[in-house]
């Protein structure tokens, strides 16, 4: 187990090169001169050919890289072209808006799905089941932004249960969660539900019926935690596209995430921003990866022994 | 006592045959785990005749089976087809060898491909050896049904549709079409009911005189080897253990484990059950043979010296061989 | 001095609906077990016994399989009608079950241990030590050795024979009054199976519950049973004393049967089969099903069903060979031009 921890460890290097390369290429290829856009309206073509040779961007693009690279790893992220500021501070600051977000998020994907996939499994073909299944459904198919503007405008704006942006109080939370969460809570039921069917047509199911033991002893400790194991790497796989809602939630609800930054960079060609904004997300991806295939041996020791 | 096989010279000439697996590597740093799977047999198979191998899971049969075929490539040994190396060929003569040594599969359900009819499958495998031109085929076909027992009609048909005991006939007459000489029987009638188990045997037996065909036949099942049988070989962990023809080997079985499996099977006839021989243990792991003598952490009669040293696969007479260094004290006629 | 009558099934019927119609897969079944006695039940694939075995504990999957008729008495009590409640504390406990495949019959991510435990916990009441220390000597009595290791270690870290000892273990551990072996032996090897079908003649001895011995192999048949019933097509064709069944099997079946089995210590050029196949369960004849393929065929049987009817003191037979009306069959066609 150490050593393979450690063997996934060494793997993040190669990511964050990979990772900052394809976003710097991307971002030089992007239609927009920074420097123009820093300069502001109106300013001379000298104080722009200062503000280029200032930032560095008239140096070739692999000396651009490489340096921007050793800095990496010495943990600076460069400055943002906007305001001059560390992009380090921003994504600190911004960071834990999104991790809690995200974690909120993943706890409604996780019990809202686990529950909705276990009462489908239990009665399957009845018509909890089926209604089950078709809301899950129409929750994976729902555009994310589109749930989150109806729910703002049905919870905030009509019933005024909810305030409708920002993330000051707890009440902020809920809807940007749900609208997250959802669409990973539908997939999470489907596949309970998909896994359990499977599970209790197994032989050591009739086993556990055959030694008499009660129908939730059966469901919750012998079928469950069978079923649980494809579903432990399919909530993993939802955290990458949990990273990528953020984005869509964070505009949608004018959260101070890391997502929203990535967008408003992107827009005004805050190269570093963007840069040091995608990578540390890479970064949290790889980290929970690792985290979900650690749990997902520790529940499956079969793979770790062979 | 000789074989009256043996006055040819053989067909198959298996020596030194090797099949390793590597385990995949979880991590680097790692010892490489092997699986020796046939870890080192030699036999000789003779025309006209059937050979057994039999053994209990994990003995290394089926490997063997498929080591000769090449389905997987062997370690290290070499396989003499009349005289020519098997191992050495390429692909191009391998597969016109292919022809003289067929198979049939234990499992009738997964060895016949479902999304072609009965026809479509005989006209393919005598397509690819080229037997007999085009128009001949049709004729050959419906000669080849008739041998199997099964009707004409059935040609159109596609595998789903027919019984287990069927679909073995149908791998049967798939073997014959490309006019082999050794047909290796790999648990071909283990999948099924006693009764059409009984009707399958009773058919290999006929083609067997009627085509002049040598039968390889590998199965754990003693009473079906007793059967269909002129000589059988004896395999645990990978290793030969003996190898008689059938009556010594039933009659006077010199090998503690035959012995112990001979005394294992479940007889009918109250008089004919002998003193058993309970075997103490599990098998041991491919992975990790005992030392010296690979049976010896479950023989009743192990010493010292079987921890050491491995007995060699010696002849006892010319038509039987054990593979103990206690044989001849342990059980004299 | 006969021994008590443990469990005694009365035309058990269990059918399959399903929009291809209904299969009778069990489709009359009587017998009795008496205690201490090990009866088996012998038959080919899709003769119905596997489904037999099920339907005592109402294990048959359900829809679309039912228990449409019959009773199976443990001692008195109708186990077909009773509660779900009432039969789960006999599941286990009176009357327990193992199975074929004891690579897939055990919960791959419970320690063994624990499965034995649970059942201990559930119907004896013991407290969760208790349970673990007596699952730990089941285990050890069952031929394991170093017991305690094993019980925390989990199936995937065992062989398929120590499984089944497991399994017999967890069956064992309540004591019941029966135990039902469907094809305990079958996907082991043969020396394997000696060893388990030893611990089970053994335990029996200790123990004194009726087995009931779910096979295909007559061998088999012939060492561990007192009783065998021999079924074809859902019904029992032959009852008899096991020492006599092989000597003189009266059914026709029965005796193709055992003609077609090879034999380990003799010689045979060719082996007897019965010709033609078993008929579908969904679509039985009228008549005795197997006349389409049995030799001694008259019209009576393709007209009539034949009883189980008694032959002698222990031996009972479906068969119109042994009944009265026989001869008259017989003398018909002596009689006709």
């Amino acid at each position: 187990m150490f050593l393979f921890i450690l063997k996934r460890l060494v793997q993040i290097v190669p990511v964050i090169l990979g990772v900052t390369l394809v976003v710097f290429l991307i971002m030089q290829m992007v239609p927009g001169d920074p420097a123009v856009i820093m300069a502001g309206e109106g300013a001379s073509k000298e104080t722009i050919n200062e503000l280029r040779e200032d930032l560095g961007l008239n140096r070739p693009l692999h000396e651009q890289y490489l340096s921007y690279i050793g800095n990496v790893f010495q943990g600076d992220l460069g400055n943002s072209l906007k305001n001059n500021q560390p992009v380090m501070d921003e994504i600190m600051v911004r960071l834990p808006i999104t991790m809690e977000l995200a974690f909120f998020s993943i706890m409604i994907t996780i019990v809202l799905g686990l529950i909705a996939g276990i009462i489908s499994a239990v009665r399957p073909y009845s018509f909890s089941d089926i209604s089950v299944m078709v809301v899950a459904l129409i929750g994976i198919s729902l555009p994310s932004f589109w749930l989150g503007l109806l729910l703002m405008y049905v919870f905030s704006v009509k019933l005024q249960w909810l305030p409708v942006a920002g993330w000051d109080s707890t009440a902020h939370i809920i809807l940007p969660a749900i609208t997250l969460g959802a669409g990973g809570a539908a997939i999470v039921a489907r596949m309970t539900r998909s896994s359990m069917l499977e599970v209790v047509g197994q032989d050591y199911i009739r086993t556990a019926k055959a030694k008499g033991l009660k129908g939730h002893v059966i469901i919750y400790k012998h079928a469950l935690r069978n079923a649980l194991i494809p579903v432990i790497t399919v909530v993993g796989l939802q955290f990458g596209s949990l990273l990528g809602g953020t984005v869509l939630v964070e505009s949608v609800f004018a959260i101070n995430g890391i997502g929203r930054m990535i967008v408003d960079s992107i827009r005004t060609r805050d190269i570093p921003m963007v840069q040091g904004g995608v990578l540390v997300a890479s970064l949290v991806f790889v980290f929970v990866n690792l985290l979900v295939d650690v749990m997902y041996r520790v529940f499956n020791k079969r793979i770790d022994l062979n | 006592m000789s074989n009256v096989f043996q006055e040819k010279s053989p067909l198959l000439q298996v020596s030194e045959l090797k099949q390793h697996f590597e385990l995949k590597k979880e991590v680097i740093f790692q010892p490489k785990q092997v699986v020796k799977a046939v870890d080192g047999i030699d036999f000789d198979l003779y025309p006209g005749e059937t050979l057994s191998i039999v053994g209990e899971s994990g003995c290394g049969k089926s490997t063997t089976g498929r080591s000769i075929l090449r389905l997987d490539e062997p370690t290290s040994g070499d396989v003499l087809f009349k005289g020519q190396s098997l191992l050495q060929m390429n692909k191009k003569e391998l597969r016109s060898i292919r022809g003289n040594i067929q198979v049939i599969f234990q499992d009738p359900y997964a060895s016949l491909n479902p999304r072609r009819t009965i026809r479509q499958m005989l006209e393919e495998a005598m397509a690819i050896q080229k037997v007999l031109p085009p128009n001949k085929r049709e004729a050959r076909m419906l000669e080849l049904m008739n041998h199997v027992g099964l009707r004409p009609e059935y040609l159109e048909r596609y595998p789903h549709e027919f019984s287990g005991g069927q679909r073995q006939r149908i791998g049967i007459a798939r073997a014959l079409a490309v006019n082999p000489e050794i047909i290796i029987c790999d648990e071909a009638v283990s999948a099924l009911d006693v009764s059409i188990q009984a009707q399958i045997l009773n058919l290999l037996k006929k083609l067997q005189k009627e085509f002049d065909l040598t039968f390889l036949f590998i199965s754990h099942d003693l009473s079906v080897v007793r059967h269909i049988s002129d000589r059988v070989m004896v395999m645990y962990l990978g290793k030969v253990v003996e190898i008689a023809d059938k009556s010594s080997l039933f009659n006077k079985p010199m090998h503690p484990y035959t012995k112990a499996l001979l005394s294992a099977i479940p007889v009918i006839d109250e008089t004919k059950r002998g003193e058993r021989i309970i075997l103490k243990g599990d098998v041991p792991s491919p992975l990790n043979p005992p030392t010296g003598c690979r049976f010896h952490t479950r023989c009743p009669f192990a010493t010292e010296r079987c921890s050491q040293e491995e007995p060699l696969l010696r002849e006892l007479s010319a038509t039987h061989s054990v593979a103990c260094h206690f044989a001849e004290e342990l059980f004299t006629s | 001095m006969e021994k008590e009558v443990v469990l005694e099934v009365k035309n058990l019927k269990t059918h399959f609906i399903s929009n291809k119609g209904t299969a009778k897969a069990v489709d009359g079944i009587d017998f009795v077990l008496r205690k201490g006695e090990t009866l088996g039940i012998v038959g080919e694939s899709g003769c119905g016994k596997s489904m037999t075995s099920l339907s005592i504990l109402r294990l048959i999957p359900s829809p679309p399989g039912k228990i449409v008729d019959g009773q199976v008495l443990l001692k008195g009590q109708d186990l077909v009608k009773m509660s779900d409640e009432e039969l789960r504390k006999i599941r286990g406990n009176r009357i327990s079950m193992i199975f074929q495949e004891p690579m897939t019959s055990l919960n791959p991510v419970i320690p063994v241990g624990e499965q034995i435990a649970e059942a201990l916990r559930l119907h004896q009441g013991l407290s969760k030590k208790q349970a673990w220390d007596r699952s730990v000597e089941m285990i050890g009595l069952v031929g394991i050795p170093s017991p305690e290791k094993r019980a925390k270690q989990e199936p995937f870290q065992l062989s398929g024979g120590m499984r089944q000892r497991i399994m017999i273990a967890m069956a064992l551990a309540c004591t019941p009054e029966v135990l039902i072996a469907d094809e305990p032996t079958t996907a082991l090897d043969v020396t394997i199976q000696a060893q388990i079908l030893e611990i089970m003649k053994d335990l029996q001895k200790k123990i004194g519950m009726g087995i009931i011995f779910i096979t295909h192999d007559l061998g088999v048949v012939a060492e561990m049973c007192d009783q065998v019933g021999v079924m074809y097509a859902g019904q029992i064709v032959e009852h008899q004393e096991a020492k006599n069944l092989f000597n003189n099997p009266l059914h026709p079946y029965t005796q193709g049967l055992i003609g077609s089995l090879p034999k380990l210590y003799e010689d045979q050029e060719e082996l007897q089969i019965i010709e033609g196949t078993v008929p579908s369960p969904y679509d039985y004849p009228e008549g005795c099903r197997f006349a389409e393929r049995c030799p001694f065929a008259q019209d009576i049987c393709i007209q009539k069903q034949p009883n189980l009817i008694q032959f002698d003191e222990n031996s009972k037979v479906r068969c119109w060979k042994y009944s009265d009306e026989w001869q008259d069959s017989l003398a018909k066609e002596v009689v006709a031009p």
